[in-house]
């Protein structure tokens, strides 16, 4: 398949582990943390980490849009969703994320109709086809969904379509950066930065890491060729005593982002001042609300919500996943009492989560290793 | 540019289908797809994606765009042009 084969190249991959482990000093544990879901899909998926030499570790990051989100968000959606004449629409794997009390997949089973789309002018659609209901969208997503619910919105406000509302809960890439930064449970040596979410914004966002904390930042693509060549880059600009930002993922991402894309970001969304994230705690002006001219939109504003904080399960160690202390496999209940099919965290509901990345494609390989060791 | 030529007129909407349990999660994720435009049009243009389905993309972010264009679509909205080279990683 044109343009899927050519970045997947065995030989390719071995030649970059190859260079990669020459550039590994043998004395240095190197830590490198992929922020986003989508790349740990990948480094399970496709063996990344059967590439690299065992001083160079990936350290899973909190880039799942549904994995951060906290239970108490979910109760919120989920007590909207219950209310007579509401259709409640979201993403596909939104539906069975654990709230206080059930999902919104256990809603629906009890009667509301909550339904899933692929995108925000799906629910758009459905409301315009239902006029005597009212069709509530649950936003969740980094800079890469945000701009498909503003365009959502502008359409709903140029139509004006009033039964149709969205409830906020996109939040921003460089806040959580900042705050692992700054954790003191986690020494890392770079970061693999976004693809999409840079699409959107660019790479400037990133500049702080190399000026304030002197780690390289390789912005990366989805193939496994792309994941090995950001390794290489990192650990090229490591043995060089350089700290950059660099795109590795040029044939999509450019440095200064999709401009029109922010442009609308900043008409129809506002920072909250701080916002929940599942595991990081509440960090802020790290998600978005609804504009002031966006408020009729807005279903945090139409409807009355619990908006009560709800603590994670003991047994669940999310938190300490989605900051990359521990792996997944360390985990209490991984594989056990939490699995894909029961899910007890979130990391184990999103196919990009990272507990259950690496449950679908990596537990044969650690179970092996376990048994070898 | 390879012709779509005639095929199955399948919603996009398929990929919250699968995304959650084989490939990735496609809809709400940081992951994209990479389609052709097949109809020019503005704000939605009709794309195909590398397996034929076609579907609406809104293409306000990436306008104007022509036909055999090449687009990353997340969420049935356009982020940006494709530029494929291997060459990147070679």
């Amino acid at each position: 398949m044109k343009f899927v084969d050519e970045y997947r190249d065995a030989d390719l991959a071995r030649t970059l582990g190859t260079q990669i482990a020459s550039l590994a000093d043998a004395q240095r544990h190197y830590k490198i943390m992929e922020v986003c879901g989508g790349h740990t899909h990948t480094i399970y998926k496709h063996g990344i980490e059967a590439h690299l030499p065992d001083n160079v570790e990936l350290v899973h990051g909190p880039g799942c849009p549904v994995c951060v989100i906290p239970m108490g968000r979910v109760d919120d959606g989920i007590a909207i969703a219950k209310r007579p004449g509401v259709i409640f629409t979201c993403f596909g794997d939104m539906m069975r994320v654990p709230g206080g009390d059930g999902s919104l997949l256990d809603a629906k089973a009890e009667g509301a109709d909550v339904r899933f789309v692929y995108s925000p002018l799906d629910a758009l659609k459905i409301a315009r086809e239902n006029p005597d209901r009212e069709v509530v969208f649950y936003a969740i997503g980094f800079e890469t969904t945000a701009p498909s619910t503003a365009l959502t919105l502008m359409r709903a406000k140029a139509e004006d379509i009033r039964n149709f509302s969205v409830m906020c809960n996109h939040v921003t890439i460089v806040p959580p950066l900042k705050a692992l930064l700054e954790s003191p449970d986690l020494r890392l040596d770079a970061f693999i930065g976004p693809g999409h979410v840079s699409t959107v914004v660019g790479c400037r966002p990133y500049e702080f890491i190399p000026a304030d904390y002197g780690q390289p930042v390789v912005v990366a693509g989805f193939e496994p060729l792309d994941l090995l060549q950001s390794i290489y880059m990192i650990m090229r600009q490591l043995d060089e005593g350089r700290s950059e930002v660099e795109n590795q993922y040029g044939r999509v991402v450019f440095y200064d982002g999709n401009t029109r894309a922010l442009e609308i970001l900043s008409e129809v969304f506002t920072l909250r001042p701080h916002f929940e994230w599942r595991g990081l705690g509440f960090i802020s002006q790290s998600a978005l609300g609804l504009s002031d001219d966006f408020a009729e939109w807005d279903a945090e504003l139409r409807y009355d919500v619990p908006g009560v904080r709800v603590a994670d399960p003991k047994a669940c160690q999310c938190g300490e996943v989605l900051k990359g202390v521990i792996k997944p496999w360390e985990c209490k209940v991984f594989g056990t009492a939490c699995t894909p099919e029961t899910p007890i965290g979130t990391c184990m509901v999103s196919s990009e989560g990272a507990c259950a990345a690496y449950y679908n494609f990596g537990r044969f390989a650690k179970s092996t290793a376990r048994a070898g060791a | 540019m390879n012709d779509p030529g005639p095929l199955p007129a399948l919603d996009l909407g398929s990929y919250s289908a699968v995304c959650a349990v084989i490939d990735g999660c496609l809809t709400c994720g940081d992951v994209a797809v990479p389609v052709t435009v097949v109809e020019a049009g503005e704000p939605d243009a009709i794309c195909a994606d590398a397996h034929g389905t076609r579907g609406s993309v809104g293409v306000e972010l990436v306008m104007p765009v022509q036909e055999g264009e090449r687009l990353l679509v997340h969420g049935g909205v356009a982020i940006s042009r494709l530029e494929e080279s291997i060459d990147e990683v070679r």
